[in-house]
């Protein structure tokens, strides 16, 4: 279980610039739970997903991990239990390493770096496999460097990457964003595969409306660093689109736009 | 790719023909280790001195002159092209064209003649095939001149640069030589040139009754902006060379590079001709250190220059 | 011409261990290292006083490799903990280490007369400038596949990492700084092990003989990167061999040539130049092996 609790996050504290954004902000994650969060431009969910990684700092409040307080562990150490893929496909990859080296050092993740070598022979079959369940082809290539594949097959990849390991949390920030629709839908598609297959706990930040209504058990939708939404369960299956379009207009309206 | 490849060759034949250029006439190889008035000094001085002995250049021998830009890594570069073309003697001018010389020429013998090098035996250099002359300042003779100049003189303030080597040496000298003579010695080091102007400051603020000049690159390349201050303050300042003298300075008890190179010249002449061989000469130092003083300078800091000091008097300051 | 031609091949393989050291800091980790400057002379410090006191010039190699990782240490952590940019990290380590050269070794120290690895090896009567070229070809070539093989490694493959993609490292649990900082300590460990090699050769020590060392390291980097860019099957570290030979060979050339001396600099810019539009122009009928 992911708890947020009471957390205040301010930009730029003590300038002209200065802006809250969270204040006395709550949220509560369960085990399993595949959380879709939806939002206008600096509504917080990507500092949300910050805040959760460790990225940012925040000002005030507690981030619990099982009942575990992490608010002050450094962004890395938690990035042992949390796997996040980007918005774009080249922060997930190695471009100068090729595909095998790639998923060498994926698959040893959590455990220690040292002077084996780089490239896990053993391994090879079962990421062949894995490439080969994308449907992409790049199970013959393995041994091409990664910066020359498109950004679908890369995000494609960071995904494989990064549920590679055992983790606790998959942070997906709008993942699919800088694809083109039909590479954006096979990663989607790929993504809740992987998702319902490991059963990871998961928070997806989209801007695809669709996404967000089609896909994960709970829905977010954030707005001036609150949830304004917060639907679950049966209450999730009955959101529509044109509902969310709706909530989006007014707010829009209010905000003078 | 293909046109690197011409343009590597291309290079190559260039090199080739430079050194195809061989012929009976004796080459001597001058690196000296960058451009500067005592370094061209004594390069002039020593083709005089060659001339002096008799010797015709185009005729006896041939020059083939390098300078290294104040960069070590070229002085070894150019000591490798002597080397690989076989020149008659290297000639190098301070210390670290002279090692890298010394370290190009062990396999084919070449004899290496040095000049402007304060400290031969601390450099290594006072055996093998390879002899030269050393530019030790004459520290004694300098505290004696400023003795006789300003008889109630307690302090001298130096400015030197820490990684100079001479410097170093020389300041080292000036502390053990300086009680004999009633001085204390106020040395400020610096690493860099843009140091020196500040350091001025210091020893001015320090009260120094003068300062003395070494042969330092960094120091003599701004001395204009230190006698400045110096005139300001009335302080006299000393050089250690006549250029320094011609530019302000009051006085100096110093080293003439042209006369060191002619020196240089002398003792390469006789391994040329064949008189002697380099391993069997001990370096020299100079023979004889000239004093200087200028007129204006000094009368403008009130200091008279006793009639008893042979001056090659220099009228005019710069 | 033959022995000049082995003259600049011995330099060039000479300096090919700083060379490597650049690649990794410049073209791995991305980390414009000024911390050379003053590495590469304390390695040849630290070198001409041990040889100096009677230690055998081959520990005096491993010593050197082992005070050049302190020096990559500091700027490390100067950089990764005390949060300092990356060139001035770098300008604070190489300033300081001015001061501890001078201070190791005075403003210069010559070790002729004293065995050098190149009249250690157990090679006969030949002549020094064939030592040289054998020794420095052997070092060049050893730390060459120590590296390669290192690249090839869990941990080399992480460093590789760090320069493309801090992002990737921090997602796998592991410390980005911790892998800047071991970038720098190997670099900077390759670095003075060439000053100990160049005191060696050169037989002194000099407290300026630090000065252009990055400019020459990167230029080698570039040439040799540039030069094979096209052939991906050329490994970063050959390249920078090569580069470090060719930019030796342009020195060597402008020397040759009599070029006026002072315009030496000048000169080598401008070959330097010339081989970087060459190495970027398309090859028209390379393309077509390739």
């Amino acid at each position: 279980m992911l708890e947020l609790k009471n957390i205040t996050k301010i930009y730029n504290p003590g300038e002209v610039t200065e802006m809250s954004l969270f204040e006395d902000f709550n949220l509560r994650v369960s085990d399993g739970e595949f959380v879709s969060i939806v939002g206008s431009n600096g509504s917080g969910k990507t500092s949300l997903l910050n805040i959760v990684c460790g990225s940012i700092p925040v000002e005030s409040g507690q981030i619990l991990v099982g009942g575990k307080d992490i608010t002050h562990m450094p962004e890395h150490k938690r990035y042992r239990n949390i796997g996040r893929v980007y918005q774009d496909p080249a922060k997930g990859t190695c471009p100068n390493l090729t595909i095998l080296e790639n998923m060498s050092l994926a698959d040893n993740k959590g455990k220690k770096y040292l002077f084996a070598s780089g490239i896990n022979r053993k391994r090879a079959d079962f990421y062949r496999e894995q490439l080969a369940s994308l449907g992409l082809g790049l199970e013959d290539k393995m041994n091409l460097r990664v910066g020359s594949l498109s950004g679908g097959q890369r995000q494609a990849m960071a995904l494989l990457m990064t549920t590679m390991t055992p983790i606790d949390f998959l942070i997906l920030d709008e993942h699919t964003a800088a694809l083109d629709p039909k590479t954006a839908e096979i990663i989607m598609e790929l993504t809740d595969k992987i998702v319902r297959e490991k059963k990871v706990t998961t928070m997806m930040v989209t801007h695809n409306l669709r996404y967000a209504v089609d896909y994960g058990d709970r829905l977010l939708m954030m707005h001036k660093g609150e949830a304004i939404i917060d639907k679950q369960g049966d209450e999730k299956i009955t959101v529509t689109v044109p509902d969310l379009l709706h909530v989006f207009n007014e707010i829009s309206i209010e905000c003078g736009n | 790719m293909k046109k690197l490849v011409s343009f590597v060759l291309a290079a190559l034949m260039l090199f080739s023909l430079a050194s195809c250029s061989k012929s009976s006439i004796p080459v001597i190889g001058i690196s000296q280790y960058g451009e500067h008035e005592s370094l061209d000094n004594c390069r002039t001085g020593f083709l005089d001195g060659l001339k002096g002995a008799g010797l015709v250049e185009g005729k006896d021998f041939t020059v083939n002159y390098q300078n290294a830009g104040f960069d070590d890594n070229i002085t070894t570069q150019i000591a490798q092209n002597f080397a690989a073309n076989d020149v008659a003697m290297m000639v190098a001018i301070a210390t670290p064209s002279a090692t890298a010389c010394y370290a190009a020429a062990e396999d084919k013998n070449i004899p290496v003649i040095f000049t402007a090098i304060t400290d031969p035996v601390k450099a290594r250099l006072d055996s093998g095939n390879i002899t030269g002359t050393s530019d030790k300042l004459p520290v004694e003779a300098q505290l004696d001149l400023i003795r006789k100049l300003q008889p109630d003189a307690k302090t001298i303030g130096i400015i030197y640069t820490t990684s100079e080597p001479n410097s170093v040496s020389a300041i080292a000298e000036y502390e053990a030589k300086a009680p004999e003579y009633g001085f204390t010695i106020e040395a400020v080091g610096v690493t860099a040139q843009s140091e020196v102007t500040m350091a001025a400051d210091t020893l001015i603020s320090k009260n120094v009754d003068c300062m003395s000049n070494l042969t330092d690159n960094n120091v003599v390349g701004v001395l204009a902006g230190i006698l400045e201050k110096t005139n300001e303050a009335g302080i006299p300042v000393y050089g250690s060379e006549v250029e320094q003298v011609k530019k302000g300075c009051v006085a100096a008890a110093g080293i003439d590079y042209i006369e060191l190179g002619k020196q240089t010249g002398a003792m390469a002449a006789k391994i040329l001709r064949g008189e002697a061989v380099a391993s069997d000469i001990p370096y020299e130092t100079i023979s004889e250190y000239g004093i200087y003083t200028n007129t204006p300078a000094a009368e403008a800091l009130g200091i008279d220059i006793p009639a008893d000091i042979t001056a090659k008097a220099i009228e005019s300051a710069e | 011409m033959l022995n000049l031609i082995i003259s600049t091949l011995t330099e060039g393989f000479i300096y090919a261990l700083l060379a490597y050291g650049i690649f990794i800091t410049y073209k791995i980790l991305d980390f414009p290292d000024l911390t050379v400057d003053g590495s590469f002379p304390l390695g040849a410090a630290v070198t001409a006083v041990v040889i100096n006191n009677g230690v055998n010039p081959f520990l005096a190699l491993l010593i050197s490799v082992a005070v050049g990782a302190l020096a990559g240490l500091c700027t490390g952590l100067i950089h990764v903990r005390l949060k300092v940019r990356d060139l001035l990290a770098g300008i604070i380590t190489m300033t300081a280490l001015f001061s501890v050269n001078l201070q190791i070794a005075g403003s210069n120290m010559s070790i002729i007369g004293i065995d050098t690895i190149f009249r250690l090896m157990p090679f006969g009567d030949m002549p020094q400038i064939y030592r040289k070229l054998i020794v420095s070809l052997i070092l060049a070539i050893i730390v060459k596949i120590i590296l390669d093989l290192y690249f090839k490694t869990q941990n080399g493959l992480l460093l590789r990492s760090v320069g493309d993609n801090e992002n990737l490292v921090c997602t796998l649990g592991i410390d980005n700084g911790n892998m800047k900082i071991l970038g720098l300590v190997i670099a900077n460990a390759l670095v003075a092990l060439c000053g100990s090699v160049v005191c060696q050769q050169q037989q002194s020590f000099s407290a300026t003989m630090g000065t252009g060392q990055m400019v020459f390291g990167l230029a080698a980097v570039i040439i040799g990167t540039t030069i094979f860019k096209k052939m991906s099957f050329v490994k970063g570290t050959t390249a920078v061999m090569v580069g470090s030979i060719v930019y030796k060979a342009c020195i060597q050339t402008a020397i040759t040539l009599g070029l006026p001396a002072n315009l030496m600099k000048l000169i080598t810019a401008v070959l330097f130049l010339l081989i970087l539009v060459l190495g970027n122009l398309p090859s028209k009928g390379g393309r077509k092996h390739a």
